[in-house]
């Protein structure tokens, strides 16, 4: 599968300034309390009252084995729908909608099998920068985030 | 043929009843469309009870009765010629005895109020809102050309092809298939009740009417094939029950009548979603077999018996007219909407500005919480269904399932009346059907196996639901072999689950059977025995925080038994705060709460560490290590121990503190996470943060396999 042209939400973790389609977004909320869930992948912060429902939240830093860094003022969860339901996804800073042309995007480069290649679907290139480009199904698919986390049982924490 | 009873004179039944009579004179009315309805149905009522004793001809009046209302308002004249109709039928010199006079008198006196009151323009008025269930009948009647059920009846020869007219209204051809399907449920438990007692009125009637409906409806639809079995299958339980009493042949069809008429419909109500459009495979043959039955001789020839029953079939009708069906996501949209008006209330109510320095406005949140209570426990009551259902289903699975493995069983049930919550009902049927599977295929021996073993030929099955401490526990019985602890001992290590030389308690070698991959059944069978069934319940009971256990005594019998919350929706609970992280612990599964001694904590074996509480020594489990929490407090004595339990299994939870009690909304917390093991759900508490209630159930599982040495766990 490669990304489509279209509209796109881009976002930063750390320098690198990622893309997901828009029609999967379902809004942006600043920080809210999270309450962690015990015995979860570290991917997963934890959960947030939205407005009377219970979200999980899922560290993209994490998810993508980038350096894990604290909420700051600028970070934000980005609230997207997949597989019929809501996930939050905390990143740094939210950037801007952004409309990516066809001839703009570029297949993924083979990376080897790096940890987060799954998860892309394309590469925009444009005069300033560069964007990658997800597929936010793959990126919140919950039998890879078992995967991902090892849970075996034991306590995250002595 | 329209047949006027004589066992019961119509005078007298009109006397005995005076609701007969409500009918002229409408009291004000609140809720007027409702009550226009049940008059009508009084009304239809009091003509069944009149004596017409032929059920299709009843029921004709009843459609009929009911077509005024869709007639009136558009004009007094159709209604009337409805209402000639029914005096039609009614017609005395159609009748024979000598009570024809008095009944006579009778119709034309409750047609005379009926006609009197649609005159008036009140009732122009109030029949304009009409609402609710009853709308899929007056569609119909909007759609009648004829209002007589269809005289010809499809034969199987020459039947089409399942079809719908292009025409075909969608919404009403679902309305139809949820009416359908209600009652067919009802003849199938209606049917069971036959088989122990072929005598009974009341059930035959149940069954009739059932097909009587069902046929009129498809009539509409243009259902040939669904009419003319539901009109062979009215007649088989009427006019050759009657005659041939409920038994063998006429049994037997009845079912397969009944599974046929279940899977077109079933076909119908998929054909909506785009299915393509069937009859089931059988369903042909069952219609033969019926079309041969009826054409036997004899079946003219009636003797009619039915006039007893009819009246309380009748008075059942109206009974059902003080109920309404409700659409399903509104149910459960308003009991979610309710639960966090709970919360909602609980906010205002903790919230320190309510508190002491205005005591006028406490006493009104005190007050407003009073209602919110009462209208809480209301809505979760809408949800609550008796699960006779369910039970009916089961036990018709035994005695098809015996039939086919050539045994003998006696079902009973007890305790069908036990409620729960509808959401609850579905998602214990499925689990409920494997423990029958197994009682029968592998529990109850064959005929001659129980003679030898000085039994009865016939196993018994029984199936008991009580509620108890706000949970629902089912137990599924049989007097069968019981299980074979050896041999159950034997597969286990065969497959590794359990290493060679280790001992066992007997009730860990009975556990085993939930263990996935265990099957003790010595040849696999079209019904169970393909290794799954039992870890399949234990996973799905589970899942609704239930538990299930199994007792067994060799050639005594086996009883599994099933826990379940009454509701997933709304958790009474102890909120707990354990370091930083607040936990709601279910009430239900809180025994106590209590400061140890220092001298009642000891460990076994330097590592599982136990508590001493009066006569009970309990495994003492550390929460804040069993899930990870920072900060929480490590001495006992300085903290809390609470002692919670499940099934028959306790353990005593280390906490920091208790901070309050709390009704919660269970939510679920698996999006993108998957099952957490441990918690049940979360909740949102009263400062808007998310609580997650724990699951005691599978603490104690993780304690349990934290602390291998701690028995006392399991």
């Amino acid at each position: 599968m490669s990304a489509a042209a279209g509209k796109y939400l881009t976002f930063f973790l750390g320098a690198e300034e990622y893309g997901m389609e828009i029609r999967a977004v379902h809004e942006i909320i600043g920080m809210l309390p999270i309450t962690r869930v015990p015995r979860t992948p570290p991917v997963v912060r934890g959960v947030i009252n939205l407005r009377g429902r219970v979200i999980s939240i899922l560290d993209l830093r994490r998810r993508f084995d980038l350096p894990a860094l604290e909420p700051g003022p600028t970070s934000c969860i980005i609230v997207v729908a997949a597989h019929a339901a809501h996930v939050g996804l905390l990143v740094d800073r939210v950037s801007e909608v952004a409309d990516i042309a066809a001839a703009d995007i570029a297949p993924p480069p083979p990376l080897g099998g790096g940890a987060h290649t799954d998860f892309l679907v394309g590469i925009a290139k444009s005069a300033a920068r560069v964007r990658l480009l997800l597929d936010i199904s793959r990126v919140v698919d919950a039998d890879d985030l078992a995967a991902a986390g090892p849970d075996d049982g034991a306590p995250t924490a002595a | 043929m329209t047949c006027i009873s004589r066992a019961v004179p119509a005078w007298a039944v009109a006397r005995r009843h005076p609701s007969s009579r409500s009918v002229r004179v409408p009291p004000a009315s609140r809720r007027p469309s409702r009550n226009i309805l049940s008059r009508f149905e009084k009304l239809s009522a009091a003509i069944g009870r009149l004596g017409v004793s032929d059920l299709e001809t009843r029921g004709a009046l009843r459609t009929d009765v009911l077509g005024l209302i869709d007639h009136v308002p558009a004009g007094r004249a159709r209604a009337c010629v409805s209402l000639r109709l029914v005096a039609e039928a009614l017609r005395p010199d159609r009748d024979r005895g000598d009570r024809q006079p008095a009944l006579h008198q009778a119709a034309r006196a409750l047609l005379d109020a009926v006609r009197g009151y649609l005159a008036s323009p009140k009732a122009r008025d109030r029949l304009s809102v009409i609402e609710g269930p009853e709308r899929s009948t007056i569609a119909i009647m909007r759609n009648l050309p004829d209002r007589r059920p269809p005289s010809v009846v499809a034969r199987a020869e020459s039947l089409p092809a399942l079809a719908l007219p292009n025409d075909t209204d969608r919404s009403l051809l679902g309305d139809f298939c949820d009416e359908a399907r209600e009652y067919i449920e009802s003849a199938e438990a209606a049917l069971l009740v036959l088989e122990r007692q072929p005598d009974n009125g009341d059930a035959a009637q149940t069954v009739m009417r059932a097909f009587h409906s069902i046929k009129g409806t498809a009539g509409f639809l243009k259902l040939d094939g669904l009419v003319a079995l539901a009109h062979h299958g009215e007649s088989l339980l009427g006019e050759r029950r009657r005659r041939d009493g409920f038994a063998g042949r006429v049994a037997a069809l009845s079912l397969r009548a009944l599974d046929a008429l279940r899977d077109t419909v079933a076909n119908l109500d998929a054909s909506r979603a785009g299915a393509a459009l069937a009859y089931p495979p059988d369903f042909l043959d069952v219609l033969r077999e019926l079309e041969a039955i009826d054409a036997e001789p004899g079946a003219a020839a009636v003797e009619h018996g039915g006039s007893r029953t009819a009246a309380v079939a009748t008075a059942r009708d109206g009974a059902a007219t003080h109920s309404a069906r409700v659409r399903l996501d509104r149910l459960d949209a308003l009991v979610d909407l309710v639960g966090e008006l709970v919360v909602a209330h609980w906010m205002i109510a903790q919230d320190p500005e309510t508190g002491h320095d205005h005591p006028e406005l406490a006493r009104k949140v005190a007050h407003a919480g009073k209602l919110v209570r009462d209208l809480h426990d209301m809505s979760m009551g809408l949800r609550m269904v008796p699960l006779r259902g369910t039970c009916n289903k089961l036990v018709r699975l035994a005695r098809d399932l015996a039939e086919r493995a050539g045994k003998q069983v006696d079902c009973r049930v007890d305790g069908e009346m036990t409620e729960l919550d509808r959401n609850m009902v579905e998602l214990v049927a499925d689990p409920l059907m494997h423990m029958v599977r197994n009682a029968i295929d592998h529990g109850i021996e064959p005929p001659d196996e129980r003679r030898a073993c000085g039994k009865p030929a016939a196993g018994c099955l029984t199936l008991r639901a009580t509620q108890m401490n706000g949970q629902v526990v089912v137990a599924v019985s049989d007097d069968g072999r019981g299980l074979q602890r050896d041999r159950i001992l034997e597969r286990a290590q065969a497959r590794g689950l359990v290493r060679p030389g280790e001992v066992l308690s007997d009730a860990d070698v009975l556990d085993l059977i939930f263990a996935p991959g265990l099957s003790t059944a010595q040849q696999v069978t079209d019904v169970s025995g393909r290794g799954v069934g039992m870890d399949v319940v234990r996973r799905n009971i589970q899942a609704l925080h239930g538990r299930v256990d199994v007792h067994s005594m060799p050639a005594q019998g086996t009883t599994i038994t099933l826990r379940v919350p009454l509701t997933l929706a709304i958790t009474d609970g102890l909120l707990v705060r354990v370091g930083e992280e607040r936990y709601i612990v279910p009430t239900t599964n809180v025994v106590v709460s209590v400061r140890p001694e220092r001298a009642a904590l000891f460990t076994v074996g330097g590592r599982g560490e136990m508590v001493r509480l009066r006569h009970d020594v309990l495994p003492l489990v550390r929460l804040h290590q069993l899930l990870g929490v920072h900060g929480a407090s490590e001495d006992p004595t300085a903290a809390l121990l609470m002692v919670v339990g499940a099934g028959d299994r306790r353990c005593a939870l280390l906490v920091d503190a208790i901070l309050g009690q709390q009704q919660v909304v269970a939510k679920p917390v698996t999006a993108g996470i998957g099952e957490v093991a441990g918690i049940a759900g979360a909740a949102i508490l009263g400062d808007g943060r998310v609580g997650l209630i724990l699951d005691v159930p599978q603490i104690l599982d993780l304690a349990r396999r934290a602390q291998p040495n701690a028995q006392a766990v399991a």
